[in-house]
């Protein structure tokens, strides 16, 4: 069971199944089916360093040597799945990512996506408007993410005819 | 790698009160298969080709074969009780490993994790000492003397108790849960978990009860049952790896884990490997 699936509780973060908690440096620090056991020092999660960049959580496989991309003038709305690859979602936006971030408009309503593989055949969406938008136009920069990720499943769909 | 032993048991693949003539189209480890009333009024299952299956009616459910049971199916005593009310809680399509299914309903030290406040709740989370056998002459899985505070462990239950469990895991994707029956104290409420393998990872489970309340209408108690059962499929569709690795790796089994311990290691001295993972990854 991956921890993602489970809580922040307190300053520790709680598995989901059977609510074991870990600490900041990695260890488990109470196994509650046994609460008089002190989990042994053994019992430990990898991490990896992570960084708040202006409302963006950043993970880093190894030791970054700097730190995270900085996105002036823009603010992140939200995340979304895409069930299919980076390739799809450039394909239907027509145009590369630049700089990290794909560029793309929809009627009239331009929008930033910050773009992370999940395996092969999924991308998770963060999206980006400008910093100044209003509720209006940030709903519609939503709406238009979302429209791109319709646009790119169907490019995947009708690309590979024995995908269920 | 062998003929797989898993291929001569039992599995369920449907509910008697559901048996029609017309048939219904379901699989059975990869293999499609009809299931229908014949003529005779008995069970009828079919493999490719029209082949004829193994069939029988049993806890009010169809079980069949792929292969050649040696071996009438398990026995459940109980369920001939006079006065017990025989609940079919239905099917729950789950998708995981048929093993994670059974291995998921041994393990209590997750009630108040995943059922909260129905089955467990915290600060009730010690999983006290039980006892764990491999019972030979039976050839079953027993685990005895479990207890675990409920907040409310059953639908006749009135506020939390201290339940009493016992498991028996007498088939590879079969197991039957005792469990204290609040209104007949010195009897046992009956709970199992019947699950057909789809595929490796894909599995049909069937709980089906057979208790002693007279009180909570039908479909309170198949409610309540489907209300476990739905949470454990969110837990269960998300285990990494999909299938049971039957090797140590990198799992770290506590004193509450002695049931999954002893399942596992009794599916390994069988070769009952359908569903499960043997290289440690």
């Amino acid at each position: 069971m991956r921890l993602s699936r489970g809580f922040v509780r307190g300053e520790a973060l709680s598995c989901i199944y059977h609510g074991w908690r870990y600490a900041q440096e990695g260890n488990c620090l109470r196994i509650p089916a046994h609460p008089g056991l002190t989990p042994p020092d053994t019992i430990r999660v990898a991490m990896q360093p992570v960084e708040d960049g202006d409302g963006i959580i950043w993970i880093s496989a190894g030791e970054p040597a700097a730190g995270p991309p900085r996105f002036d003038g823009l603010a992140p709305l939200r995340s979304m799945m895409a069930e299919t690859d980076i390739a799809a979602l450039e394909a239907a936006a027509g145009t590369k990512s630049a700089a990290g971030l794909l560029d793309y408009t929809h009627n009239a309503q331009t929008v930033q996506l910050l773009l992370a593989p999940e395996g092969q055949a999924r991308t998770l969406m963060h999206v980006l408007a400008d910093e100044d938008s209003n509720p209006t136009q940030r709903i519609a920069a939503s709406r238009a993410a979302e429209a791109l990720r319709r646009a790119a499943e169907h490019i995947r769909a009708a690309g590979s005819p024995n995908d269920p | 790698m062998t003929r797989n032993a898993m291929i001569d048991e039992w599995y369920p693949v449907g509910l008697a009160s559901q048996l029609d003539v017309h048939g219904r189209k379901t699989a059975l480890m990869g293999e499609p298969i009809v299931v229908r009333r014949g003529e005779d009024g008995n069970a009828k299952v079919t493999g490719g080709n029209e082949h004829a299956l193994p069939a029988c009616i049993r806890y009010g459910h169809v079980w069949s074969s792929l292969g050649d049971p040696q071996k009438p199916l398990f026995a459940i005593p109980e369920a001939d009780q006079p006065g017990r009310r025989l609940v079919d809680v239905g099917v729950v399509r789950v998708r995981c490993s048929p093993l994670r299914a059974v291995e998921n309903f041994l393990d209590i030290a997750h009630f108040p994790f995943v059922h909260t406040d129905i089955l467990g709740s915290e600060p009730h989370t010690e999983v006290q000492n039980y006892k764990v056998e491999i019972r030979e002459d039976e050839d079953e899985v027993w685990a005895t003397q479990v207890k675990f505070y409920q907040p409310q462990a059953a639908k006749s239950a009135e506020g939390g108790i201290t339940t009493e469990y016992m498991y028996r895991v007498p088939a590879p994707t079969c197991s039957i849960l005792y469990k204290t029956c609040p209104p007949r104290p010195g009897e046992w409420d009956v709970i199992t978990l019947f699950v057909q393998p789809l595929a490796e990872d894909l599995c049909n489970v069937w709980p089906w009860m057979a208790l002693f309340d007279d009180e909570t209408p039908m479909t309170d108690l198949i409610h309540f049952q489907q209300t476990i059962f739905v949470q454990d499929r969110s837990i269960l569709e998300n285990q990494i790896p999909r299938l049971l690795p039957l090797d140590p790796g990198m799992e770290i089994p506590t004193r509450a884990d002695l049931t999954s311990v002893a399942y596992r290691r009794w599916l390994k001295r069988h070769g009952y490997t359908y569903g499960a993972q043997l290289v440690a990854q």
